[in-house]
């Protein structure tokens, strides 16, 4: 029984299953709260509350304001409320691992749907070089120390109001989320002071680039997120792992062939357990574009929940019996 | 009286031909008669060496034949083209003392071989125009010796480390390139649908190849090693059409066989990997010995073989760009050949495939001048040693001299396989 359930698991269309997945949650986290749904607002994911009909908080939005506080509060008995934030933080993510980038996030839900619309056109994704590869995944850490340095400086007095939730002026999901409630009040450069000015400026120039950027690469923001960044650093919290065995790998590169954010670990790395990086969404094409059984598989508390197989691998590239024969 | 008979001069064409139809039928016939439980779908396969070895009947009429000198060429691009691949890996004894002629002395059988055959240029299915990798330098050279005879010879560069980036951009182009000669040459568009079955339809033959290994990693195994070379030998020139309809037919009496509980070695008949030179036909000496050694091969990693079917294609986008990209990948990612700088792929492969069908021991051949196979003997039996995997190394050639020698030392080996499993009961 076990094992019928777990072929029919492993012969899945992901395919399928992650389509519809991301249109249920696109519409919870984005429409929920014409149906009062509320997450709270530790979320893991881009659900930007500057769309007034979100169903939750980006944690990142609360994270920049609880730690924006005077420094003598934060030394305080008050910082409870950054802690208390931060274990909600923790819990959520740790029920899916990074699988919430490639499953929950709208906003990386929006750049797939950007990428159907490029297949469709017939036009070819491209992508970076191992140089620039390596050079632009530092960006996101990048954000996250604006993230977690800004609010703290502004605690110290050394930066003004100005710079109130500095990162969400440049970030996209701002400007973007609110347009699926009809709110296009973002689109603006905000010029009461230079130092808005330019954030918004970035944020703007942002979001235009995620429209373009999206349609030429695939999964092309998720490459700067802190979020995911932040992620990476509570990934061993996880009950999810998800693991690869190095002496079934035969490095044939099938992986990172389908792979949305080209992490060659996938593929070369026949060492490393644990195969989650810092890029991953955890969206599980690489597993079912795998044709070794059970090298690469996603594990919840240990148990493989999805794996490589033969068979599934079969199914899913449409390999069958020539039918044109003569 | 005398008047009738009619004394026919032999042309050395003709003289060639009866010397590889000689070398063909004693090895089918032994592989028939040699054996017990004969497996009756195998008749496709015994017959098809014969009507092309030794009837020297074409197969392919006057479709567009494209010759390989490797693994490294896709088929999947040929077929999608309209030609049909032809993989000119050559086993003759024949050719192999023809081409000594041309090459070194110490050169490679195998590579003497296939030159050979084309300084005869005696072909059932004359290729039109021939794909040359550049792997080793061996077969890189060769290339350039055969175009002399008056063939169409195109290289297709091949990089010789495989880990870097560099390599996998590199090889990319070199299919791209390879697949606009090709077009050019047929006069045809690569199309997306053409590709895509093309794809599919390789895909499925080596999942066929796939169903047939899960019967040899059972304790029961129903088909002789020996036997799938001849069957995954037969890919290199077959109709890949009739090759999936006689693997179909072949794959359900292996299903009776394994019902009916059929065993083809004996009860503690070793279970060999076998590693090394690719056996080509009618070239089966080593594993010819070891099956008539009472041991079994379940199992190999040569390129004549699994490494020819064990990796697939994947696709994310089936656009024609993608498509190309992927299966470049897999004909360079996925290669364990001896050519590359390291190889610890290689390695890892022997382990898990001695792990995974339980096998007692190794058989490392080498072609006395297949350099990279000899050089890689060492870090080979090194690790092994340290698996704790029994190994054998042996040098050979095409000569039908050393039998005795190396039947010998197969044979201890295999004894002491025995030995070995005798006491871990």
């Amino acid at each position: 029984m076990i094992e019928r359930l777990k072929r029919f698991i492993n012969n899945g269309d992901l395919r399928k299953v992650r389509f519809y997945t991301q249109l249920i949650t696109f519409l919870l986290f984005v429409y929920g709260g014409y149906f009062a749904i509320s997450f709270g607002s530790s979320f893991p994911i881009f659900v930007c509350p500057f769309n007034s009909e979100s169903a939750a908080t980006c944690y990142l939005i609360s994270l920049q304001h609880q730690l924006a506080r005077p420094t003598e509060v934060i030394f305080s008995m008050a910082s409870l409320g950054v802690l208390i934030g931060l274990v909600t933080f923790i819990a959520w993510f740790a029920v899916l691992n990074k699988a919430w980038c490639g499953y929950m996030c709208p906003f990386g839900t929006l750049q797939d749907w950007i990428t159907a619309l490029r297949k469709r056109m017939g036009i070819r994704f491209s992508t970076y070089t191992q140089n620039e590869f390596e050079n632009l995944s530092k960006i996101k850490y990048i954000f996250l120390a604006i993230i977690l340095l800004v609010p703290l400086f502004m605690g110290l007095g050394m930066l003004d109001r100005e710079w109130f939730h500095a990162f969400c002026q440049m970030c996209p999901a701002r400007i973007i989320s609110p347009m699926f409630v009809g709110d296009f009040s973002q689109w603006m450069i905000d010029f009461s002071s230079v130092t808005i000015m330019i954030l918004t400026s970035i944020g703007v120039a942002f979001a235009g680039l995620f429209f373009i950027g999206s349609f030429v690469k695939k999964r092309f923001f998720c490459f700067f997120c802190p979020m995911s960044a932040l992620h990476y650093i509570f990934a061993k919290f996880s009950i999810i792992r998800f693991t690869k065995e190095g002496d079934k790998c035969t490095r044939c590169g099938d992986c990172y062939a389908v792979c949305d954010m080209q992490i060659k670990d996938i593929a070369d790395d026949v060492i490393s357990k644990d195969i989650l990086r810092d890029d991953c969404i955890l969206c599980l094409k690489c597993v079912a574009a795998c044709p070794e059984d059970d090298a690469l598989h996603f594990d919840i508390f240990n148990v493989k929940a999805f794996s490589s197989t033969k068979e599934g691998f079969a199914k899913r590239m449409g390999i069958e019996k020539p039918r044109d024969k003569k | 009286m005398s008047t009738n008979i009619h004394h026919k001069i032999e042309s050395p064409k003709d003289r060639q031909n009866r010397h590889k139809a000689m070398e063909a039928i004693k090895l089918i016939n032994t592989i028939k008669e040699d054996f017990k439980f004969p497996i009756k779908s195998m008749e496709y396969f015994y017959d098809l060496f014969e009507r092309v070895y030794c009837k020297n009947e074409p197969l392919h009429g006057d479709k567009v034949k494209v010759g390989t000198m490797c693994i490294q060429i896709p088929s999947e691009i040929i077929y999608a083209l309209d030609g049909v691949p032809i993989r000119l890996c050559n086993g003759f004894y024949t050719d192999d003392e023809i081409g000594s002629d041309l090459l070194p002395q110490k050169a490679c059988p195998l590579v003497k071989a296939t030159v050979g055959h084309f300084a005869s240029g005696n072909f059932s299915d004359k290729p039109d125009i021939v794909f040359s990798p550049t792997t080793c330098d061996q077969k890189t050279k060769a290339g350039a010796i055969i175009e002399k005879f008056g063939h169409e010879v195109i290289d297709v560069d091949f990089p010789r480390t495989k880990e870097s980036e560099a390599s996998r951009e590199f090889f990319r182009k070199s299919i791209r390139e390879f697949t606009s000669k090709l077009s050019k040459f047929q006069g045809k568009k690569l199309s997306r649908k053409n590709l895509k079955d093309s794809i599919s339809k390789i895909g499925y033959a080596q999942s066929l190849y796939h169903k047939l290994t899960t019967y040899r990693q059972s304790d029961i195994v129903p088909i002789l090693g020996i036997d799938v070379f001849l069957i995954t030998n037969a890919f290199f020139f077959d109709k890949i059409d009739n090759w999936i309809d006689a693997m179909e037919a072949l794959l359900e009496e292996l299903e009776v066989r394994s019902k009916e509980k059929i065993h083809v070695a004996g009860k503690i008949s070793p279970r060999i990997v076998y590693t090394g030179s690719p056996p080509i036909f009618p070239n089966y000496k080593i594993p010819q010995i070891i099956e008539q050694s009472d041991a079994i091969i379940v199992a190999d990693e040569t390129c004549s073989s699994n490494r020819m079917f064990n990796d697939m294609v994947a696709v994310d986008e089936w656009l024609v760009n993608d498509m190309l990209d992927s299966i470049s990948d897999k004909y360079l990612k996925a290669c364990t050949c001896p050519i590359f700088t390291k190889n610890d792929d290689r390695i890892r492969r022997i382990i898990h495939l001695a792990k995974q069908y339980k096998a007692d021991g190794v058989i490392y051949q080498a072609f006395a001048g297949c350099t990279v196979y000899e050089m890689e003997q060492r870090s080979v039996l090194e690790a092994m040693e340290k698996a704790g995997i029994p190994i054998l190394y042996i040098e050979s050639d095409y000569s039908p001299s050393q039998h005795g020698q190396l039947s010998t030392r197969v044979e201890a080996f295999i004894e002491s396989l025995k030995t070995r499993r005798r006491n871990k009961k």
